[in-house]
């Protein structure tokens, strides 16, 4: 039984690495779109960067904030969203799927519906992000070897918080019909509040942050962690990300139940 | 002469005037708007609550702390307003399409002005009503006078002349570069970080300020916010006098870039 399910484990990652590499070379046709759009976000990032580096540099404390950890924060929220839809691209395509009957074509396969479908597209500017945090990372925060392996393990924890947010904001669209534009929304809040140190919102708004919107496990644990190399609050931010994708994946399956095929003739694409 | 001046500037009054009632019919937009400013307008009144708190500071580069928020309504409804003009010029030189605009009696960079300036009134217009709402229920109302939203009406139009100059010269760059895109990006960021969008520029480190005032960004987005919120007929004549040197000499630049390109058309067929 275990060496199956280790058997099973394995495959998939093996499908992982497959759709990653596929994803990647079909991007690589059009080399110089793929590489505009990884610069764009790079250079998009870098703003807020600035805005952070004018500010702490006018105010050196911000409720016991100092400018490495804005930093930190934005490294990996940016490297922690950019893995996961480098990775699982197709998890900001959900409420598209589900309006056009797209979802069709995924069920036609072998392989579990929602992490096969997960990793069916590669979003260009998302490399750019994931690629941002560690450069800024390492550029800003010169970590040492302890705090970089750490680092490294926060950005995976932080991309699944961020796949099952993709998740369970994609999913209303079996609820509601067409969301895309709430669906929008509602990412565009998640990654706002994780941009922003935790301590800034007070009372109901910190209790949303670590459900509703789950940023809390973005813009406080992880920085938390590093701080204080701390494994407890390493292991919490985990613990949130495994409790996001598993809320996300059982809302995705309920609403499955209420999916309705398309008569649309398409081809995966 | 005269008539025929009159007549020429009429086509582009009409063209404005069209292109607004048409962005008018997406008014039900307001409504994402509204999600996206309450958000972002929250956290920047969280983040400069705790400052204002920390620091004991009432003023912060000239500014309390409703007048920082409703500054950064402002600067935030000037950037949300801005047109995709380049992506426009840049598509029409790629497809061809220019040459069906420049055998209409129309001037190209004109027709564009007046269709940019129509648009952007309407979206900005929009993004402060819901700016304003939003702010006005953050923190209340700031001291508002007639003299004071007139001077900011002055200042606005150029504030988006300026912008659609730049705009219109990095769409014309696609005659000689692959894509636009990038150029496009990196002015749109420097607008946001010398305009002053985040923070004000009297926030800046000391040694820039000087340098950040009299660059054309901050002339398009600094400048006329901080004229909403601290009217001064003073600030409002340096200010125009400004923005009208950088107009005159983006528009030589502009000109001259547009000539360049016009001797790279070439059509063929009917």
């Amino acid at each position: 039984m275990e060496a199956s399910l280790f058997a099973k484990f394995y495959n998939y990652f093996l499908l992982v690495v497959k759709y990653v590499s596929c994803n990647f070379k079909s991007h690589m046709e059009y080399r110089g779109a793929f590489l505009s759009q990884v610069i764009a976000m790079f250079l998009n990032n870098s703003v807020w960067v600035i805005f952070w580096v004018i500010f702490f540099n006018r105010f050196p404390v911000l409720r016991g904030w100092e400018i490495k950890d804005v930093i930190t924060l934005w490294a990996i929220a940016a490297s922690g969203f950019g893995i996961a839809d480098t990775i699982c691209g197709n998890g900001l395509e959900i409420p598209r799927l589900i309006t056009r009957g797209q979802l069709d074509i995924w069920m036609l396969y072998p392989r579990k519906l929602l992490p096969h479908m997960l990793l069916g597209r590669m979003d260009a500017t998302a490399c750019g992000d994931a690629l941002f945090g560690y450069v800024v990372y390492i550029g800003f925060v010169h970590p040492d070897i302890l705090h970089f392996i750490m680092f490294v393990a926060l950005t995976l924890a932080v991309a699944l918080v961020f796949i099952g947010f993709d998740i369970l904001s994609g999913s209303l669209g079996f609820f509601i019909g067409n969301s895309e534009a709430l669906t929008l929304e509602l990412r565009f809040a998640m990654i706002t509040f994780s941009t922003y140190p935790l301590n800034l919102f007070d009372g109901a708004v910190k209790i949303i942050l670590y459900t509703l919107i789950p940023a809390g496990f973005v813009s406080y644990l992880p920085i938390q962690a590093l701080r204080n190399l701390s494994l407890t609050d390493a292991f919490l931010t985990l613990l949130g990300g495994i409790g996001v994708i598993l809320v996300g994946s059982t809302i995705f399956h309920l609403g499955l139940k209420r999916y309705e095929s398309g008569n649309l003739l398409e081809m995966r694409n | 002469m005269k008539h025929n001046y009159l007549q020429a500037s009429a086509k582009y009054f009409w063209i404005a005037k069209i292109t607004m009632r048409s962005n008018l019919a997406y008014f039900g937009e307001i409504g994402s708007r509204f999600i996206f400013l309450a958000i972002i307008l929250y956290i920047f009144m969280c983040l400069w609550r705790v400052t204002y708190t920390d620091t004991g500071a009432t003023y912060l580069g000239d500014f309390t702390f409703a007048q920082m928020l409703w500054y950064l309504a402002i600067t935030e409804s000037i950037i949300l307003s801005t047109p995709d003009v380049s992506q426009k010029v840049d598509e029409d030189v790629r497809k061809g399409t220019l040459s069906i605009h420049l055998i209409k009696p129309l001037s190209y960079p004109l027709y564009f002005l007046s269709m940019t300036f129509g648009e952007r009134i309407v979206r900005f217009t929009m993004n402060m009503c819901v700016g304003a709402c939003v702010v006005y229920f953050f923190v209340g109302p700031i001291g508002l006078s007639l003299k004071g939203i007139l001077l900011f009406s002055l200042a606005i139009p150029l504030a988006f002349i300026l912008d659609f100059l730049t705009y219109f010269t990095i769409g014309l760059a696609a005659f000689w570069l692959e894509d636009t895109r990038g150029l496009r990006i990196i002015y749109s960021r420097i607008v946001m970080v010398l305009g002053g969008m985040l923070i004000p520029i009297e926030l800046f480190p000391d040694f820039v300020q000087p340098i950040i005032k009299v660059l054309p960004f901050s002339q398009i987005v600094y400048g006329p916010a901080k004229l909403f919120v601290n009217p001064s007929s003073q600030f409002l004549f340096t200010l125009l006098l400004q923005q009208f040197i950088w107009v005159c000499l983006l528009t030589l630049f502009m000109q001259y870039i547009y000539k360049l390109a016009l001797e790279r058309v070439h059509a063929n067929g009917g």
